[in-house]
């Protein structure tokens, strides 16, 4: 009888960035970066402070502190409003971050007290020193996409969520005791109860009543907790103290899910004043776009079809799509193909907030052959055709195709996909054949009509007696549809002038026109 | 003192220049030896391809023009259909939007390896162009100016230098379609087609092709003087 393999020992990294709010509007506006930064819960004078920046923190400003008081302490205090569309396009970027490292990775529950600003995320640190030669190395690198993110986020690895969190924790109040401090740390296993003894029992996040119930008690550290009977402490503070006990000792082993397949991406951001002109909103993309290529990248992707979504002034929404011929990367393109799509029909109002989303998309890949020509390197085909499509709009770049349509004009437009080296070829080729080049839309034509047939051309292209013509050739199709059916007499007509032509009588609304030139 | 070589000097110097002719190999021809021939691309029509000295050269700039009716877009699908055939991706810049599907694959052309561009004026023409040379992997680069009724366009002369090496880099074969010629000197090969005569039958009447002349009027390769009668048919039959 086999023995199924021991599950290796668990360990998870713990990302952590302290205070959220002000991070998210650095990373969307780094201009004010060194500058004293302050974020308030809501608009008006008397909401609270609830972020600063170190350069507020050393003028004297505090969080849980009216705007006008944080104003009256910092003159130069920048005030912004928290921006629930910021702080959710961050906290996916952490989860990016993670997941570019990390198989699984999830988000962790939201923190309470003073660790509320907080946003975190777990990630499967199993067996990633083969990859990233240590653990530490691994969590340097989660560091560093996360600050390539925009993010500068504390990165722990411990056997437990818990001791995770809270080494992270540790790192970040270290950090802001001493600039300069480490920002990854790993508790290695066995040594979790050695790490928390010490550690005060506030950094386990305990409710309000616990935590009044535990200072009565005279509990301060985790080791105070975790020598005292389990029994007698849920006899005295009631079953709600387990889970706290169970956190103490690192018992949250479960690793994080595997990386859920939905890979739409979204960046967002509320404008301070709204947005009448398309020009100031080209810049506000530009920022929105910058950020998703960069978390798509983290993750090895590129834009896919962008969504646009804006909510207008008197409470209106404009939602639109910008298909992409090709995934890339390059953003001029991306940014280039959104604006073309909001220049052609420009939202009704002031745009108040925007949104930008994308699927990411796999850059394609090639197989060349021996035998046969290569084609454009399919990065570079994906890039080109989306400057085209930008350059002259999507529904203008293509591979022709026929329709399937008894219509003298239909035809189609494929999206180009160069077929592989490999792929048959085409159709046999015959040489020698006189082409038409067609004339949309049809070019009207006043025609005088002899003993049945057209005897005389005045038009744009040809003019003159007809010397020949051959015809008519009846063509009528789609009878179900009052807008859509046709009906054609074609004949194909040689003018005094030189021309050949292939002129036609639309039998529905009696009128002459040439749809196509032989040439 | 240095050893004295019995070989005579001029022994030495034939020597000498003997190896350095080999270590430069091909790089270096003879005064007077022509010039090794471009790669081109043929257009399966035998005495147009021979005129051309092989087809339309790679790296270089070639015009097509000539008044409408005269058979430039059927020699252009030609070009395009062997091109294709060959498994060769190409591009079509179009900004009259003349391109007839149904026409090009009559005539052969694999559609699934052709870009069709339709840029709304000539200044989004002349970059698709660039984009596309830039980009490489297009071999056959078409550009149609030969709008009907419409006057001939005005391109910046800046324009043909940046074209042209843009041609050279990406070995492409740049095929420009038109009235009347627009490269000046900057285009390599100038073919100039007549107008032609339509040739119908009767019984009942129908269009059977038509009856056009191909001149060369510009060829850096070689001299131009060749002047080809070509008879493009319809594909139709008599009833």
């Amino acid at each position: 009888m086999s023995v199924p393999p021991a599950a290796p020992p668990s360990r998870i990294a713990c990302v952590l960035v302290p205070a959220l709010p002000l991070v998210a509007e650095l990373r969307a506006h780094p201009e004010w970066a060194g500058r004293p930064l302050a974020i308030a819960a809501g608009p008006g004078p008397r909401a609270e402070i609830v972020a600063v920046s170190p350069e507020a923190t050393r003028a004297g400003v505090r969080t849980l502190t009216s705007v006008v008081h944080a104003r009256s302490t910092c003159a130069a205090l920048v005030v912004r409003v928290l921006s629930p569309a910021l702080d959710q396009a961050a906290r996916g970027a952490l989860l990016d971050a993670a997941l570019s490292t990390s198989p699984r990775a999830e988000h962790a529950p939201q923190g309470s007290g003073a660790h509320a600003a907080e946003a975190a995320v777990f990630a499967d640190a199993r067996g990633v020193a083969a990859l990233f030669r240590s653990e530490a190395g691994f969590a340097g690198a989660l560091a560093e996409r996360a600050q390539r993110l925009g993010l500068p986020a504390r990165v722990a690895v411990a056997s437990s969520r818990s001791v995770a969190r809270v080494a992270a924790r540790q790192l970040a109040y270290d950090a802001s005791q001493r600039p300069g401090a480490g920002d990854v740390r790993v508790i290695t296993p066995g040594g979790e109860a050695a790490f928390l003894a010490p550690l005060p029992l506030d950094l386990l996040c305990p409710d309000d009543a616990q935590a009044e119930a535990l200072s009565r008690l005279g509990l301060r550290r985790v080791a105070d907790l975790l020598r005292l009977p389990e029994r007698a402490l849920a006899t005295r503070l009631g079953p709600g103290i387990r889970p706290l006990l169970a956190l103490a000792r690192g018992e949250d082993r479960a690793p994080p899910p595997p990386v859920p397949s939905d890979l739409r991406l979204e960046e967002a951001t509320d404008l301070e004043a709204p947005l009448e002109r398309l020009e100031p909103l080209g810049f506000v993309l530009r920022g929105l776009l910058d950020r998703l290529a960069e978390r798509l990248a983290c993750r090895g992707l590129a834009f896919g079809d962008l969504e646009l979504a804006l909510r207008l002034e008197g409470g209106g929404r404009d939602a639109r799509r910008v298909g992409l011929a090709a995934p890339t990367l390059d953003l001029r393109v991306a940014l280039r193909l959104a604006l073309l799509a909001l220049e052609a029909a420009p939202p009704t109002a002031a745009v108040e907030s925007v949104a930008v989303a994308s699927v990411g998309r796999a850059v394609r890949g090639d197989q060349l052959d021996f035998f046969r020509p290569a084609g454009p390197a399919p990065a570079v085909l994906a890039r080109t055709l989306a400057e085209l499509a930008a350059l002259v709009g999507p529904a203008r770049v293509g591979a022709p195709a026929v329709a399937d349509d008894h219509h003298p004009g239909a035809y189609r437009v494929e999206p180009f996909r160069a077929p592989g080296p490999g792929s048959p070829a085409g159709p046999a080729h015959t040489a020698g054949l006189l082409a038409v080049r067609a004339l949309r839309p049809p070019l009207p034509a006043r025609v005088r009509v002899a003993g049945g047939r057209p005897a005389w051309l005045a038009s744009a292209l040809a003019n003159g007696r007809i010397e020949r013509a051959a015809g008519p050739w009846r063509t009528s199709g789609r009878w179900w549809s009052p807008e859509e059916r046709f009906a054609f007499d074609h004949y194909d007509v040689a003018t005094g002038d030189g021309c050949v032509v292939r002129l036609r009588l639309d039998l529905l609304h009696q009128r002459w026109e040439i749809d196509g030139v032989y040439d | 003192m240095p050893p004295i070589s019995s070989t005579p000097p001029s022994q030495v110097r034939r020597r000498d220049l003997e190896a350095l002719l080999r270590d430069l190999g091909t790089r270096l021809t003879r005064g007077g030896a022509e010039a090794p021939a471009a790669p081109c691309f043929p257009t399966g029509l035998a005495e147009i391809d021979r005129a051309l000295g092989g087809g339309f050269p790679r790296g270089r700039v070639s015009e097509v023009v000539g008044p409408a009716c005269c058979g430039r877009t059927s020699l252009a699908l030609a070009l395009l259909a062997r091109v294709t055939a060959q498994g060769e991706l190409a591009v079509v810049v179009d900004p009259p939007d003349v391109f007839d599907a149904a026409s090009a694959a009559s005539a052969g052309v694999d559609l699934e390896r052709v870009l069709w561009v339709r840029p709304p004026g000539l200044g989004e023409a002349l970059r698709s162009v660039e984009h596309v040379l830039q980009a490489g992997g297009f071999p056959l680069v078409l550009l149609d100016l030969a709008a009907e009724g419409a006057a001939a366009p005005r391109i910046p002369a800046s324009a043909w230098p940046r074209l042209r090496k843009a041609t050279a880099a990406a070995a492409a074969a740049f095929v420009l379609l038109g009235r009347h010629r627009l490269a000046g000197t900057f285009a390599d090969l100038a073919l100039e087609l007549d107008a032609a005569a339509p040739r119908f039958e009767s019984g009942p009447d129908w269009l059977a092709g038509l009856d056009g002349r191909v001149r060369l009027v510009r060829s850096r390769a070689g001299p131009a003087h060749a002047d080809v009668a070509v008879r493009w048919r319809t594909g139709r039959h008599a009833a």
